[in-house]
């Protein structure tokens, strides 16, 4: 498969797998430690939206799905399925040392790699995965937070996970 | 030109489900044992009067149970000595049912020690 339209596809497959499952298990509801809400608020003071201010404090304040996903894209690149599998073990273990349950980094990492054992079979490689990942936490965290954070309300209110 | 760092990761990643590691066990037997490993650790969790579900609400509970956090550590550590390749007899049943009653056993007694729960909601670092 063309190394680009991978990525592409990989990029929307990662978008798609960490905030379904971080909006699920309740990130834009209410935040895990003290960051996330000052974080959120400062969002919601420049415009942007609390719920979505909230899940972008969480992602920063602990290992959530995205981290899961791109934990188990490294993992599965190194040592296959197994290494998905250790990546979830591993982000449970990060998610309890920063005062968060853990659900969603777990869940989050083992949907990963179900999603990149089924993919490897139409020639999706793991390392298109990373870069994907890389890709879709930028379009959160990096390139607007105010229409990045009312478009996450927005999910949240369709999950009715809305703060 | 030989490009060594470029055909590793080719070779480790071209829908192998393996990767870079060498199991020596078929597929099928790593299923098996992954499956064993989940439901041991599940049956002898119960069996230690750990509660099933965690306590509500489920989302933001730190309580173990034995469906949440007992598998994910049985099939952790379990994919570990996988990766290593060190498997144990019967295709590493025997080594999935003794990493589950491990790891029930750590569940039970071990884990709060290890991770103990946050104090209350807004006692974490100040700034």
């Amino acid at each position: 498969m063309n190394e680009v339209i991978g990525i592409i596809i990989a990029a929307i497959l990662c978008w798609l797998n960490f905030v379904i499952v971080d909006t699920y298990f309740g990130l834009p509801e209410q935040p895990g430690v003290k960051g996330a809400r000052i974080i959120g608020e400062n969002v919601e003071k420049r415009g942007g939206d609390i719920a979505g201010g909230l899940f972008q404090g969480n992602i920063v304040c602990s290992p959530d799905a995205s981290a899961g996903t791109l934990i188990a894209a490294i993992g599965y690149l190194i040592l296959g399925i197994p290494g998905g599998i250790i990546a979830a073990f591993f982000v449970f273990i990060g998610n309890r040392l920063c005062a968060d349950p853990g659900y969603a980094g777990t869940v989050g990492s083992l949907t990963a790699t179900l999603i990149i054992f089924i993919c490897s079979f139409v020639g999706f490689t793991p390392e298109m995965f990373i870069v994907g990942m890389v890709i879709a936490i930028l379009t959160i965290q990096g390139l607007d937070h105010k229409r990045a954070s009312i478009l996450l309300g927005k999910i949240a209110e369709k999950f009715n996970r809305h703060a | 030109m030989f490009d060594l760092m470029y055909n590793t990761l080719f070779f480790a990643s071209y829908g192998n489900i393996y990767g870079l590691s060498n199991i020596s066990i078929s597929s099928f037997d790593v299923l098996l044992a992954y499956i064993v490993t989940i439901l041991v650790s599940i049956i002898f969790a119960l069996i230690l009067k750990i509660p099933l579900l965690p306590s509500k609400p489920y989302r933001y509970s730190f309580d173990v149970s034995a469906i949440y956090p007992t598998p994910i550590i049985a099939i952790g550590i379990f994919s570990i000595f996988l990766v290593l390749n060190y498997t144990f007899m019967y295709n590493g049943i025997v080594l999935a049912i003794v990493i589950g009653i491990l790891s029930a056993l750590f569940v039970k007694y071990l884990f709060d020690f290890v991770f103990p729960k946050p104090l209350d909601g807004d006692e974490g670092e100040d700034i």
